[in-house]
């Protein structure tokens, strides 16, 4: 089959062929793709708890420091007003010296882990002061013990140091604790917006999974869903892919195309069985048919023997010439029911409709004469040619006419028209009309429907209209109906009209 | 008896009427030959034939009406009614209507020549139609 136009019978190639392409992608399952999707949502949170974890250990170090400046402050300050009584009231340095002594057990106790928060400049310049001020108080002890002569003066030259620096210690480790207390603040300040900036962080992410969900989950199923849509219409072209991983949906996929195979495969059987139907309602009207010819030909050749002699040559030839026209007129009564019973692969050409419908009234003639119905023929010359197969809209056809000629009284009439389709450009219309009895309007819903009769057991299988339905959507047309008791029923078939060879075929 | 068998064939298939003219011809009948309902009943306002031979099923008119209009103007003619296949129904209602037999198609001439042999007989040509059939070699 060159031109696979028609949707109904795939291909075995051709399906094999979707199955494999649909199968042989990667694998990535939607199970997978939650698992991924998840797996973001996790490393999401342990990364922001390990955030939080490391900004929760520094506070820890940064106040457990601030409480240790502090104290350290506090001896400090200690230290200086013993110093200031000393030299105010002459009081001991004892105090002073074991305050120092405390601050510089602070600072060395736990150096180690809290002061890492210093840098080692500041730190060197606080033990520096802490040095300098002890070595100066120590000054001042040994001028106590000895008791030099110029005692008074060293004395104020000391305290004049001993103050500076002093206040210079004091206002150096209150400056540190107040920088770190900023610093403090400011983690905690950003700390307070850890949990907003997770959120956010957290809302784009559920946003991006929303909608990577959505596109890999909803969009297959809206593509199966059209797909469903398209073979309810008779449509069977399997399925390809369309992404580039296998998935749940690849497998639901393989399956419809087996599904589809299976229908149209059943629907070529039916669609056989109901014109060998067809075929075994016109073989009865064929005999009749073949009757006329048979006759003539028994009378001749009869006639022929018993006059022999008598006759003259030209009589003679007059009969034998009579003996060969009706042969050959059985042979083509016979051979248009032969054609259209034959067998055979749907095959598309480019179909003349005025003879193709002829051709089918033909077959109907001996149907036509026994209802006693008129045919009206009403078929414009220059219709479009159809791109479809011969047989089976000859069969969808010849349905329709047997339809009309059940519904008919006697001497009724049957109207076939045709037109370029003027409701419907780009289709060929063909009307199949009758004065009969019309459909009933609560029946009217069920007539396409496989099985659906109102003749007699044996007359009717109810599958005409049903096959011929199919094999019109096929084709990418539709069949509409009208129909009222009084003024009889009208079927109009739209095929859709090849303008330009190929044009008529449908993209599959 | 002098008179002639009056027969008039109707059949709307021309060759039947070509080749039953010459064999009926020969058994001694005036033969009248029509293709058409409507000019043989014409005919046979006009003359009251002794046997009609019509075929039960035409484009225009079937056979039965010919054979009630028959009846209806001369119910002393045989009616002889040629059908056909799947047309029982119809030999039925013939039958009743007072159709004298019937012959089914396709026939040989001589068959035809017996049932119109037949007819004669009823009519009360006695010996006519046997008399004048030819001896087939
Ligand atoms: N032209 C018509 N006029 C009146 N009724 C019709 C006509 N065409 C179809 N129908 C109704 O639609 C029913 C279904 O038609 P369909 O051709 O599918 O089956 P069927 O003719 O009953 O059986 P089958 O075609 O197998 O012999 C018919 O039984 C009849 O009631
Ligand atoms: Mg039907």
């Amino acid at each position: 089959m060159a031109e696979p136009s028609l949707t109904g019978a795939p291909e075995p190639g051709e399906v094999s062929s979707a199955e494999k392409a649909l199968l042989q992608r990667p694998s990535f399952g939607i199970r997978a793709r939650l698992a991924l999707g998840f797996l973001a949502f996790f490393l999401l949170a342990a990364a922001v708890t390990a955030a939080a974890w490391i900004m929760l250990s520094r506070l820890e170090v940064r106040l457990k420091f601030l409480e240790v400046a502090d104290r350290y402050t506090l001896e400090i300050q200690q230290a200086r007003r013993f110093e200031k009584n000393y030299f105010l009231y002459g009081t001991n340095l004892q105090d002073v010296q074991e305050h120092v002594a405390n601050a510089r057990k602070l600072l060395g106790s736990s150096e180690a882990e809290v002061f890492k928060v210093l840098s080692a400049a500041d730190l060197r310049r606080m033990r520096d002061h802490l040095d300098r001020y002890e070595a100066l108080i120590q000054s001042l002890v040994e001028m106590e013990k000895n008791a030099p002569a110029d005692r008074a003066a060293k004395q104020a030259a000391v305290e004049v140091e001993v103050r500076a620096h002093g206040s210079q210690m004091v206002s150096f480790a209150m400056e540190l604790s107040q920088k770190e207390r900023n610093s403090v603040n400011q983690t905690l300040a950003l700390f307070k917006r850890l949990p907003v900036a997770f959120l956010i962080v957290l809302l784009l992410l559920v946003a991006f999974i929303v909608n990577f969900l959505a596109r890999q989950m909803l969009g297959p199923l809206s593509r199966l869903m059209a797909t469903a849509q398209r073979i309810a219409t008779g449509d069977f072209t399997p399925i390809t892919p369309a992404r580039k991983y296998r998935d749940e949906f690849s497998d639901l996929a393989v399956a419809l195309n087996t599904m589809m195979r299976e229908v149209a495969h059943r629907q070529e059987i039916l669609v056989q069985s109901h014109k060998l139907r067809a075929v075994g309602t016109l073989t009865a009207g064929v005999a009749h048919e073949l009757n006329n010819p048979i006759n003539n030909i028994m009378l001749t050749a009869e006639m022929l023997k018993e006059d022999y002699t008598t006759l003259s040559d030209a009589e003679r030839l007059e009969m034998v010439d009579d003996l060969v026209g009706e042969a050959g007129r059985s042979q083509k009564i016979v051979r248009n029911l032969l054609d259209f019973a034959r067998e055979g692969e749907m095959e598309t050409e480019s179909l003349d409709m005025a003879e193709l419908l002829r051709r089918t009234a033909g077959l109907a003639a001996n149907q036509i004469k026994l209802t006693g119905a008129k045919i009206l023929m009403d078929i414009p010359e220059n219709l479009p040619p159809v791109y479809g197969d011969k047989q089976s809209l000859s069969q969808v056809f010849l349905n329709l006419l047997l339809n009309a000629l059940d519904a008919v009284q006697k001497g009724g009439s049957v109207r076939i028209s045709a037109g370029g389709g003027k409701e419907d450009p780009g289709y060929v219309s063909v009307r199949v009309s009758d004065d009969g009895h019309g459909i009933p309007p609560h029946v009217l819903p069920y007539i396409f429907d496989p099985f659906f009769t109102t003749k007699s057991k044996g007359k009717g299988t109810g599958l005409g209209l049903s096959v011929s339905l199919g094999i019109v959507r096929q084709h990418g047309g539709d069949i509409r109906v009208q129909s009222s008791p009084q003024e009889g029923t009208t079927f109009t078939v739209l095929l859709p009209a090849a303008m330009v060879p190929g044009l008529g075929e449908r993209p599959c | 008896m002098d008179e002639r068998l009056s027969v008039l064939v109707l059949d709307d298939e021309p060759i039947v009427g070509r080749r039953l003219q010459p064999a009926l011809a020969k058994i001694g009948c005036d033969v009248e030959i029509f293709e058409a309902p409507g000019p043989a009943l014409e005919r046979l306002k006009e003359k009251a034939f002794h046997i009609v031979v019509t075929d039960i099923r035409m484009d225009d008119m079937d056979g039965i009406e010919v054979l009630e209009r028959v009846m209806e103007r001369n119910p002393e003619t045989r009616v002889i009614m040629i059908t056909g296949y799947a047309t029982v129904e119809m030999a039925r209602e013939a039958e009743a209507k007072g159709a004298f037999d019937f012959i089914a198609k396709p026939f040989k001439p001589q068959e035809l020549r017996d049932v119109i042999a037949k007819a004669a007989d009823s009519l009360g040509f006695h010996g006519v139609a046997h008399a004048a059939v030819p001896d087939v070699p």
